[in-house]
């Protein structure tokens, strides 16, 4: 594989890394103003986050296990509905927070709702492209174990540059409604370029496009 | 006078009660504080620690519960130059209850709200500073922000004195927060805000305010120099900026049991700093702009930081 494939890669990964825990103190902002800053707040930001990297862990995994038209469909649907979830906070975000705590006085409620609205499917969307990644890593010859700790040990450091940028350079500098519509932005350019790279592996990994890798196997036919 | 005596024997009775227990240090951490109670003799004082150092909340003497011994709370008092007969007051951070014990007994027809976020602070000012909420009184456990966003009532005073240790929650600092304030006051009400001199989010604080506000009028305690109070309205007339055109403070001193004297607190009035605001850039914080978390982390050298304490 390229040099240059597999640092586009890796930076893909870390952006994505970036883009999900940064969304989440983008979140706390959206939050903030209707339902205050307290750990009640924080309890469900951070469940929603969670619940949203299970799920994604999950489906993702079950898009890896596809066969390559159908894996190729529902990695473009994943996408898709990532930037659609991340367009619909942008344009949304606030306004939906805003009724939601008009319409329902419980606090328990109306953060339930609002981080259901807004966070989950994103997150879970983002956060689906992690197992293809470390399928990606297998097919090229790593061992599946490495791969995912390549993976996760490199999104990780995403995660935590998310929150150190946000925090202390984006926050103090840029308003939350321009940081959501980047977030858009590089979330477009990201996924772009990763489907991009899937499908390149996925068509150079075919029978008859190039020799098959040991790890080939890894790959559903 | 017969209904301010009778305010008084609960904490006469609170301070009888109380004069026999031992001299104790208790902390607890609690979801939003890590609290601190150091009772000596009859003094009892609400400590919160946090990373700039212990701050002191409160401080209640039981056995003389109305003189208040945080000095910028009798500050506060300066509400009273440009709305001296409150019906009805809002506070949004409940401390010690340090303030309330004069409030109550200086003005026992006026009902005063208290929004505490935190339910321990509460538990300890009810069971270690002897504070009981009555019908006057009330004390709602809640987010302020949530709780001046869903009142229906308009307030005469709005108080913010929300701290966790030396943090402000960054949603009570905001344009938009100032402007909901602004739509619970009376026409003639008056916001109270205890904002932070040290730091550099207090020209953003003006600048935010001032925003909101038209007239601003702000004091400095000397023995608590890093609290400045600041008394906005909503109103540009009559003018509030011109001393020489209020109350005379004698006038006001009647039902302050000569616990607070209104002409010291004349004393305390400060300029408006305009050219510090200009000279350290302050933008107006919303809820889409600013973190003042990381401003009240920058210290400007206005005071020291033990004189916050």
């Amino acid at each position: 594989m390229p040099g240059v494939i597999v640092a586009a890669f890796y930076l893909i990964v870390v952006v994505l890394g970036i883009l999900s825990m940064g969304f989440q103190l983008l979140g706390s902002r959206l939050l903030g103003p209707t339902f205050g800053s307290s750990i009640i707040v924080w309890a469900w930001l951070i469940s929603t986050f969670l619940t949203a990297f299970s799920l994604g862990s999950l489906l993702g995994g079950w898009i890896s296990s596809l066969a390559a038209d159908r894996r190729r469909a529902f990695q473009i649907a994943s996408a898709l509905a990532a930037i659609a979830g991340l367009a619909f906070t942008a344009w949304f975000g606030r306004g939906l927070v805003e009724a939601i705590s008009l319409q329902y006085e419980s606090i328990t409620t109306g953060l339930f709702l609002s981080c259901i609205g807004l966070f989950l499917v994103p997150v879970t969307m983002l956060s689906s492209f992690g197992p293809q990644c470390v399928q990606f890593l297998a097919a090229r010859g790593i061992k599946p174990g490495a791969a995912s700790g390549v993976i996760y040990g490199i999104s990780t450091v995403g995660n935590i540059a998310g929150v150190m940028l946000t925090a202390f350079v984006l926050l103090p500098n840029l308003r939350v409604s321009t940081l959501l519509y980047v977030w858009l932005g590089v979330a477009v350019v990201a996924l772009g370029g990763l489907l991009t790279l899937l499908h390149r592996a996925e068509t150079a990994t075919r029978p008859g496009n190039a020799a098959p890798t040991p790890a080939s196997s890894h790959d559903s036919p | 006078m017969k209904l301010r005596l009778l305010l008084l024997l609960p904490l006469t009775l609170a301070s009888a009660r109380a004069a026999g227990a031992q001299d104790y240090t208790e902390s607890f951490d609690t979801i939003y504080n890590s609290l601190t109670v150091e009772r000596t003799g009859t003094l009892v004082e609400l400590r919160a620690r946090s990373r700039a150092g212990v701050f002191r909340e409160s401080a209640v003497d039981l056995a003389d519960p109305l003189t208040m011994q945080v000095p910028y709370t009798k500050t506060l008092y300066s509400a009273l130059f440009f709305q001296p007969k409150p019906q009805k007051v809002l506070m949004v951070g409940l401390g010690g209850a340090g303030f309330h014990r004069l409030f109550t007994v200086a003005f026992p027809e006026t009902t005063l709200q208290t929004v505490e976020l935190d339910p321990k602070v509460v538990e300890l000012t009810k069971e270690r500073l002897y504070f009981t909420p009555t019908v006057k009184t009330p004390v709602a456990t809640q987010d302020g922000r949530i709780y001046i966003k869903r009142t229906a009532e308009k307030w005469d005073w709005i108080i913010l004195d929300a701290y966790r240790g030396g943090y402000v929650p960054p949603h009570l600092k905001t344009k938009e927060f100032y402007q909901e304030c602004a739509a619970k006051l009376t026409d003639n009400g008056v916001l109270l805000t205890n904002l932070h001199a040290t730091t550099a989010l207090f020209y953003t604080d003006l600048k935010t305010l001032s925003e909101v506000f038209p007239q601003i009028v702000l004091f400095r305690n000397a023995q608590n120099p890093g609290n400045i109070i600041a008394c906005a309205v909503k109103y540009r007339t009559p003018a509030i900026t011109d001393p020489a055109k209020w109350a005379a403070p004698a006038t006001l001193n009647g039902p302050l049991q000569g616990r607070v004297d209104m002409a010291k607190i004349l004393t305390e009035l400060m300029p408006w700093p305009t050219e510090e605001i200009t000279r350290f850039n302050a933008k107006v914080i919303t809820d889409d702009f600013g973190s003042p978390e990381l401003l009240d982390a920058v210290q400007i050298g206005n005071t020291k930081e033990a004189e916050r304490k």
